[in-house]
């Protein structure tokens, strides 16, 4: 809402600054975006405020209502405005059924009018400096009304009307033009007003354009109406055409203003395109219209909401001010709220009025005294300082991602949409944050960082098959390039799936958990070179490489290693025990196994840990050999075995043993031949 | 038997040893099992007995002598020898060190942790929520009903599920008061979405809620925890302004401005939870009241570190995010 100061000045005569109204102004509720000192051709010295309305107070849409706010903030008269009634000298020609959402409506038929007539100067200057546009003078004038009481008035012109004036409900699909030629069909829920054969407005909305004023219109019926918020609010918007008139009904029009902006409106009319009256038609549903609405308040209770003494008397002094018509009985204030108030329906609304008039600065501060929380320790917070510690950079990126990014993680009928997307890369909710981390690691490689260690904490949104969504609270992570890339004591070394399980591994232990990996396959990564990560029997998670073909896709060099795991599934575990430790020495064997490529170290280990005995306290793998001097299909694995035991000192003798079955089990499992 | 002759031998080798070898070699050859002064003192016997004690004597003097001047010897050498070991081993400390690689938390994190911190100290309890929500959290509990006029403040985006992108983290709060008797002391940091994109708009963005629900919770002590947090995130007091402004979900509501340069500079909401989303989640107005307030992180992570462009924050450039 946009208004020049001079317009509001003849509603209430406020000699102030500009800058200090737009104080009075804010701290009344009614925000100022901005204002500018302003010249005006006809009344001097002027300035053009601008106020953002929040949508509780369509009352303040107009000058009036900012008016009514000013008037009581300074303790001043409102002034209405002139109106000078017009001798009607026609019969009104047409008859006017109304609806019970549309309690009144008041016409006037208006004839011989010259639509040559330039608009009165004033009224054009205040339409310009808020932001209108000028058409013609019937409309600028109707949009002068809007602006100057909130009432939104229409003009159809006379002769396309066909008959009496109908307001009903729309049938289903009936097509309407409007008057920026958009064709609508309506739905049943959709006000309109009709003439004896077709809708010639979508009511509160806009004009159609079969029944507009155009520059031969003669004759014009005057439409100052009162439509019931519920009846508008939501068909603008599923209509894209928020206007002027639909966002002020929406909101609440002040229902005993139709008349006043009827005659105020010719009266402007009168002045500048001339013309005969017929007598104002008032039409009005009285039971229909909307209650006026008591509220009561307890005094104590906005004392205790506040922090603050009011005394009755004050409150009553405010209430008075604005219109509620306070009565007080006992301990309470019951008001009556006023036509143009529909945000006032209880005690809260009443105290919100208190705190507003005598001034949010007035009320007192007090510090709120500290609780013991329940401290928990946030795994988020813990995994995240992890990986900063491990030399990771955290990135935030957009839940929403290209639909071919997201096509390389999932098929096709799980995928999450955003309906109405801001652009056709950010429309598909991410089934995983590799797509994210990798984007960001291909930007900063292009900007000559090859040396990335970076993750995201953030969630990721999968769906059942009923479209519920699963939506999964993950860490990802991403490492490539090299380790000491320029040292000065250090050879650069490229890293490698096994830097980064290293990293995985560490994190376990410092959340004390343990992780296990297996070999798994999964979309996006190299089926070679990919395990999935599991605690206690559940899965959370998977490492690897990224696969050949979106490394060729993504048009890289370097390798790149991804990781994911669910945060909900670690849980730190904070449930340590002490254990006896063995004081008593070790005994220590190295052995190197010839085995097939393909067996894993964690078979071997499984089956080495089943014949070692209870004392066995580790098992450390030290070589892996595959290579000259060893058969092609075969690998070399060496490991380190200690035993201890907890009550005496082991001999030779039962080591060897264990060795020996050890040696024995493993050849027989897995052809397993022990090398000197 | 020249004593004087051995004396001047021996203590000038000793004091001429180069290092703990010749040293010991040196004295190994006087006092060794068959060293020349060790064979002077087995001789003593078949001396007259007059010359005995005094040749006795004089040698023992010697042998003396020879064994404090080696050990005076040893002594430094072993100290030259430390002196060579450090000056050998010396390094340039000035030099790198290894792994020295750190990574950095987001900024936006940090912001999150530093306000976090605060409100935890009170004890408020940090609580999540979906960020794939449905209308019924994050509008018609909030007291914004199907085509409320207040929808239009949030640009909303919908899923082809029939849910929406949560617009604020106001959500949670519902989410807890269901879940949660009160007394409640909450506050929800997360992603929001809203469906705008400029310097100063993203289309997601992050916030904090924060939610009181006490006996007598009052719009004093929702102005105090305010004052007292922005004193805290900013490292001074702060001048600030309250002023009235609307959300469906409080009443009274306010917006709170910081002083920032020559302006006021809107960085909270706030207000007292309107009853109707008590009696929604549950909760008897009669016997609790509650405030509510909800930051954006961005905002603020821009005034702490001086960022210009809102988008910085999501470009995830490197040379951004070693800054923090």
């Amino acid at each position: 809402m946009q208004f020049s100061k001079n317009w509001l000045n003849e509603f209430v005569d406020v000699d102030i600054s500009t800058e200090e109204l737009c104080g009075q102004l804010t701290m009344a509720g009614l925000e100022v975006d901005g204002y500018e000192t302003y010249h005006s051709k006809i009344s001097g010295k002027d300035a053009i405020i601008k106020l953002d309305i929040t949508p509780n107070r369509g009352d303040c849409f107009s000058v009036l209502g900012i008016a009514r706010e000013v008037a009581i903030a300074n303790n001043l008269k409102l002034k209405m405005p002139s109106v000078k009634s017009i001798k009607s000298t026609l019969p009104s020609p047409t008859d006017i059924k109304v609806c019970s959402v549309a309690p009144v409506y008041v016409g006037r038929y208006i004839r011989n009018i010259n639509l040559l007539a330039k608009t009165n100067p004033l009224i054009a200057e205040r339409l310009e400096t808020s932001d209108h546009r000028l058409i013609d003078p019937v409309v600028d004038i109707t949009n002068y009304i809007l602006l100057e009481l909130g009432q939104p008035l229409h003009a159809f012109d006379h002769e396309k009307i066909d008959g009496d004036i109908r307001v009903r409900y729309a049938k289903e699909k009936e097509n309407l033009t409007l008057l920026d030629e958009t064709e609508v069909a309506l739905s049943k829920d959709c006000l309109v007003i009709a003439d004896k054969k077709k809708p010639i407005a979508f009511a509160g909305i806009m004009g159609g354009l079969n029944s507009s004023v155009t520059s031969d219109t003669k004759s014009i019926f005057l439409e100052s109406a009162f439509f019931k918020p519920e009846v508008i609010r939501g068909r603008a918007r599923r209509y894209g055409m928020q206007t002027d008139a639909s966002m002020r009904f929406e909101r609440g029009v002040d229902y005993e203003l139709q008349e006043i902006a009827i005659a105020r409106a010719s009266t402007l009319l009168n002045e500048t395109v001339g013309g005969e009256y017929a007598p104002i038609q008032i039409v009005q549903e009285k039971k229909n219209l909307p209650k006026k609405i008591k509220v009561s308040l307890d005094i104590e209770n906005a004392n205790n909401l506040l922090g603050y003494k009011f005394s009755n008397s004050k409150a009553q002094k405010y209430f008075k001010g604005l219109g509620l018509d306070p009565k007080s009985t006992g301990k309470k204030i019951n008001t009556t709220c006023p036509s143009w108030r529909y945000d006032l329906n209880i005690e809260s609304d009443l105290i919100e009025e208190l705190a507003r008039l005598e001034g949010y600065d007035k009320l007192p501060q007090r510090s709120l005294q500290p609780l013991l929380g329940r401290k928990k320790v946030s795994t988020e917070r813990l995994v995240s300082n992890f990986f900063v510690s491990q030399g990771y950079n955290e990135v935030i990126t957009y839940s929403f991602i290209d639909e071919n990014d997201a096509d390389l993680i999932q098929n096709k009928k799980n995928k999450l949409k955003v309906s109405n997307p801001i652009s056709q890369n950010m429309s598909v909710m991410r089934p995983s944050l590799w797509p994210g981390l990798l984007n960001t690691y291909v930007k900063n490689y292009k900007n000559g960082k090859s040396d990335q260690k970076i993750f995201e904490i953030g969630s990721i949104f999968l769906t059942d098959s009923k479209g519920e969504v699963d939506e999964v609270n993950q860490v990802s992570g991403l490492i490539s390039g090299n380790l000491n890339s320029i040292h000065w004591d250090r050879k650069p070394e490229p890293l490698n799936f096994f830097d980064l399980k290293g990293d995985l591994e560490k994190l376990s232990s410092s959340l004390k958990l343990e992780f296990s990996f297996q070999e798994k396959s999964i979309a996006f990564l190299h089926p070679g070179k990919t395990a999935s990560i599991t605690l206690n029997n559940k899965k959370i998670g998977y490492l690897g490489a990224l696969h050949p073909k979106i490394v060729d896709l993504k048009g890289l060099k370097n390798e790149v290693y991804l990781f994911s795991l669910n945060l909900g599934s670690l849980d730190l575990n904070d449930h340590i025990k002490y254990k006896e430790f063995s004081r008593f020495p070790s005994s220590q064997r190295d052995l190197a196994f010839l085995v097939d490529r393909d067996v894993s170290n964690l078979e071997i280990t499984k089956l080495i840990k089943s014949k070692a005995g209870k004392d066995l306290t580790d098992l450390i793998i030290f070589d892996v050999y595959q290579g000259k001097g060893i058969p092609e299909d075969k690998k070399s694995i060496a490991y380190t075995l200690r035993w201890q035991s907890k009550k005496r000192t082991l001999v030779d003798g039962e080591v060897d043993e264990a060795v020996e079955n050890i040696v024995h089990f493993l050849n027989k499992k897995i052809k397993a031949e022990i090398r000197e | 038997m020249d004593i004087t002759s051995i004396k001047k031998t021996a203590l000038g080798k000793i004091s001429a040893s180069k290092n703990a070898e010749i040293l010991e070699g040196v004295f190994k050859s006087y006092l060794g099992k068959s060293g020349e002064l060790n064979s002077l003192l087995k001789t003593l016997g078949s001396l007259p007995s007059d010359q005995r004690k005094e040749a006795g004597q004089s040698l023992n003097l010697l042998k003396k002598e020879i064994e404090e001047s080696y050990a005076l010897k040893k002594l430094s050498l072993q100290s030259l020898a430390a002196q060579e070991k450090i000056d050998s081993e010396r390094v340039d400390v000035t030099l790198p060190g290894l792994n020295k690689e750190k990574g950095n938390l987001h900024p936006i994190t940090e912001t999150i942790n530093s306000i976090s911190t605060f409100f935890e100290s009170l004890g408020f309890d940090v609580e999540s929520g979906p960020e794939a929500e449905k209308d019924y959290y994050n509008f018609e509990a909030l007291n914004v009903p199907a085509d409320h006029p207040a929808k239009d403040m949030h640009d909303t985006f919908y899923l082809n599920n029939g849910d929406l992108l949560r617009t604020h983290t106001s959500p949670v709060q519902i989410r807890t008061m269901e879940q949660r008797d009160p007394p409640l002391r909450i506050i929800c940091p997360g992603r929001v979405y809203r469906k705008d994109a400029d310097k100063t708009h993203a289309p997601m963005f992050h916030q904090i809620e924060g939610l009181v629900l006490e006996k007598n919770a009052s719009f004093a002590q929702l102005k105090g925890l305010l004052n007292d947090f922005l004193t805290d995130f900013f490292g001074q007091e702060m001048e600030l302004r309250f002023r009235p402004s609307y959300f469906p979900f409080t009443e009274p509501s306010a917006e709170v401005d910081i002083r920032w340069k020559d302006g006021w500079l809107e960085v909270l909401g706030c207000g007292m939870v309107h009853p109707n989303v008590l009696k929604m989640a549950g909760v008897d107005s009669k016997k609790y009241s509650g405030f509510a307030f909800g930051l954006g992180v961005e905002r603020m992570a821009m005034l702490k570190y001086d960022i210009p462009d809102l988008r910085a924050f999501f470009e995830n450039d490197h040379r951004f995010l070693k800054q923090f």
